[in-house]
């Protein structure tokens, strides 16, 4: 009980020395990783989370961090045995967008602790940048799509990166998991190749591009997410289903209620659902006009 | 990001089994794909990369990528260190020419720079687009994105195949955030000064359907004698047809104006002799000014006198364009040969320029040079028609060699039409409202179907009497 209160206490005053050190009302810094009772990471990433990489206030908590050698330990820390020692050391560089650690944690991306990687890969995803991207790159070629290497690539790359891996032949393996994070970001730039890649990838990349191009909005891929819906395999047929109905696309009801005769029991289920949600769409705005 | 989380699940269950031999993943091929891609010779990696990046870049490389940087004027000042630091971080990338390359309104983190190749920026604002600039090797954009964490100003495109250099955020930081912060600030100002000046130019192109007020087009002919004041003339017969008593003709073809001459009619007072007249009472007298020619054309001369030229001032100028502006569709300002600062003052209220060039050596030297003056004064490249004017049947200088040293398409010709110009001066006619089969008249047509295209006002109004061959 109280080691709990006294936890509390610690985590509150390094809180209140956060905000003070970015408010730049103080310098002095109590930075322990090892502190008991609290996880010291964790309240650093609560303070900087909504703090911009180029902000005033994200700078003097480096400097902070500088100046008091918590950095150093940082660092030392990734390589450290323990792995909760290295899980706290990959989000504290992380919160601090700690560009120069990339080569450090690009390694753990490798580790066989899941949790390690993982860390790690959300340390590169806030850090961002060509060099955080491409290791998350190899890292999914790699070992494979995993969910938290897919959202940290799409959140870590720059403009164009993902776009221009897309229409790269260096990284086939990982094209499925690029078209992901394609999506994810919501960039227009992205139809292009998601659209060049649905018409040429193999069945896995098509039914991923499909959805890709749903979540992006992309109203001008209409046409060939609709020449998807006629695609042999079942799967691409029922991402296309699902995507022209993100995409409201009302004028491939007609086509959409073709597949209502698939043969595939699946495909005629998800159509008959797309219809009705489309149909009410057209509806809805058929009677927003009679109203008006 | 709950939905997408729960898809990523679902497609990493059952679209990311891929064919495997003996462990090994079996890339897939695919045919015909590279939109846009890591420009350089494609290497077999290792399947376990140790490095993230793919080492440093060779001397050849860097070299190329020096010279692009030292180019850009934000980095001209720093030292020969730190610009190799940024070189060594800039990714490669090769675009396929009509590509979109960033997309207006999203957010951005990258600074692009055109090693080679030309780049177009477009502001959408509905119901049109302007090109706000048209940008070549050395250039950079995507800096206000970057820099100043604003959405993408404009959307560009690649209008030939590009290699462009990206600078993303992080690593500009990493180089320019310790050092040299003193070049990062320098960076951040150029780059809002490019914000302001790029909306600035979208908003002037787009004035007169913003606030429902008329077009202001500016004929500029930089040669005397290659027949800028026929083609405004003819310009506003054109446009009349479709918007009767709704097209003005401002003649600033300063000292001498012949404009309401040329058109049979005779003026008994101008725009210089309004500088005295009491705020009040200007828009009556000025508009009581105005020439009605019965083809539908409207007309105010400058001056009637040639030392009333000076009398003409930029205040002047500015209260005579918010009047007329309110009153008419379209004002076609026929502009002098000498860039004065009246004429800088109604540059600035243009939002069309009319460039009208004769084949001949000197007038074309003279066009070129001003292409670029009203380029760089902040002139949209979409709002930047030239006309070829053609005086005589066989031009000494060829359309070809026309074309390249102007360095940019021709977008109206106007054929040689014998006297009947000549004639037309002398009856006092519009050869655009009077003769329809004059090479004279298509080609105004073909010029006011284009501007009229282009500032989004009834296309199908002029459209239809546009018969002369646009090229």
């Amino acid at each position: 009980m109280i080691d709990h209160a006294r936890g509390s206490i610690r985590r509150n005053a390094l809180k209140r020395e956060l905000h003070e050190i970015a408010a730049g009302h103080g310098t002095r810094l109590h930075f322990d990783l090892d502190a008991t009772g609290f996880d010291a990471a964790l309240v650093l990433a609560q303070a900087t989370a909504r703090m911009k990489m180029t902000s005033i206030e994200l700078r003097r908590l480096v400097t902070a961090f500088h100046k008091n050698g918590s950095m150093n330990a940082v660092i030392d820390g990734l390589s450290a045995r323990n792995v909760d020692r290295r899980i706290r050391c990959c989000r504290t560089a992380g919160s601090l967008r700690m560009e120069s650690v990339v080569p450090w944690l690009t390694p753990l991306l490798r580790a066989k602790d899941a949790r390690v990687s993982g860390s790690a890969a959300r340390a590169l995803g806030r850090i961002g940048g060509t060099q955080a991207a491409d290791a998350l790159l190899g890292a999914v070629q790699r070992s494979g799509p995993r969910r938290v290497f897919i959202l940290a690539l799409a959140q870590a790359a720059p403009d164009l990166f993902v776009e221009t891996a897309l229409c790269s032949d260096r990284r086939p393996g990982a094209l499925g998991a690029v078209a992901i994070a394609a999506g994810l970001r919501r960039r227009r730039t992205a139809i292009g190749p998601l659209v060049a890649l649905l018409g040429s990838g193999t069945h896995r990349q098509r039914v991923i591009c499909c959805r890709a191009l749903g979540w992006i909005n992309a109203a001008s891929a209409i046409p060939a997410v609709s020449t998807a819906l006629y695609d042999r395999d079942w799967r691409v047929r029922i991402s296309a289903i699902k995507s022209l109905t993100v995409l409201h696309a009302e004028s491939s009801f007609d086509q959409i209620e073709m597949l209502l005769q698939d043969p595939d029991l699946r495909v005629r289920r998800v159509a008959r659902r797309s219809l009705r949600r489309l149909g009410n769409l057209m509806v809805r705005r058929d009677a927003r006009w009679l109203w008006h | 990001m709950g939905i997408h989380e729960g898809l990523i699940d679902q497609m990493a269950g059952e679209a990311f089994m891929r064919p495997q031999v003996h462990g090994e993943e079996v890339p897939v091929p695919e045919p015909g794909r590279p939109v846009l891609a890591s420009a350089g010779p494609v290497l077999r990696e290792p399947v376990l990369q140790r490095r993230p990046d793919n080492g440093w870049p060779s001397y050849e490389d860097m070299v190329a990528r020096l010279a692009v940087l030292q180019r850009a004027p934000v980095f001209f000042t720093l030292s020969e260190s730190t610009l190799r630091s940024v070189a060594r971080r800039v990714r490669r990338i090769r675009i396929g020419a009509g590509e979109m390359v960033l997309y207006q309104g999203e957010p951005g983190d990258t600074i692009f720079f055109i090693e080679r190749g030309r780049c177009r920026l477009v502001v959408e604002k509905p119901p049109t687009e302007v090109t706000v600039a048209v940008l070549s090797e050395g250039d950079f954009f995507g800096d206000a994105a970057c820099v100043l964490n604003r959405p993408q100003q404009a959307s560009v495109y690649a209008q030939t195949e590009c290699i462009l250099l990206a600078l993303d955020r992080q690593n500009l930081a990493a180089v320019l955030g310790g050092r040299d912060r003193a070049a990062l600030e320098e960076l951040r100002k150029v780059a809002d000064h490019r914000f302001k000046a790029f909306a600035d130019t979208a908003t002037q192109a787009t004035w007169g359907m913003l606030l429902r007020e008329a077009t202001v087009v500016g004929v500029y002919s930089p040669k005397g004698g290659s027949g800028g004041t026929c083609i405004a003339l003819n310009l506003v017969g054109s446009l009349s047809r479709a918007y009767p008593g709704q097209v003005l003709l401002l003649d600033l073809d300063f000292p001498y104006s012949h404009a309401a001459l040329l058109a049979g009619l005779i003026p008994t007072t101008c725009l210089a002799r309004m500088s005295e007249v009491p705020a009040d009472a200007f828009e009556e007298v000025l508009l009581s000014a105005v020439l009605y020619h019965s083809g539908g054309p409207m007309i105010l001369p400058g001056a009637l006198k040639p030392e009333e030229g000076d009398e003409v001032t930029p205040e002047l100028i500015n209260r005579a364009i918010s009047v007329l502006r309110r009153t008419f569709r379209y004002i076609v300002v026929d502009l002098g040969v000498t860039i004065s600062d009246s004429t800088l003052a109604l540059l600035d209220l243009t939002q069309h320029m009319v460039l009208v060039v004769a084949p001949e050596l000197s007038a074309l030297k003279s066009a070129a040079d001003a292409i670029d003056i009203l380029l760089q004064i902040g002139t949209p490249d979409d709002r930047l028609s030239v006309v070829l004017n053609n005086r005589t049947a066989k031009p000494a200088v060829t359309r070809d060699a026309v074309l390249r040293k102007l360095k940019r398409a021709v977008d109206v010709e106007v054929a040689f039409d014998g006297i009947k110009p000549e004639q037309a001066a002398l009856d006092g006619a519009i050869l655009s409202v009077t003769d329809p089969k004059s090479e004279v008249t298509r080609g105004s047509n073909a010029l006011a179907a284009l501007i009229d295209r282009v500032h989004n006002r009834s296309v199908v109004g002029v459209a239809k009497h546009a018969d002369a061959s646009t090229t």
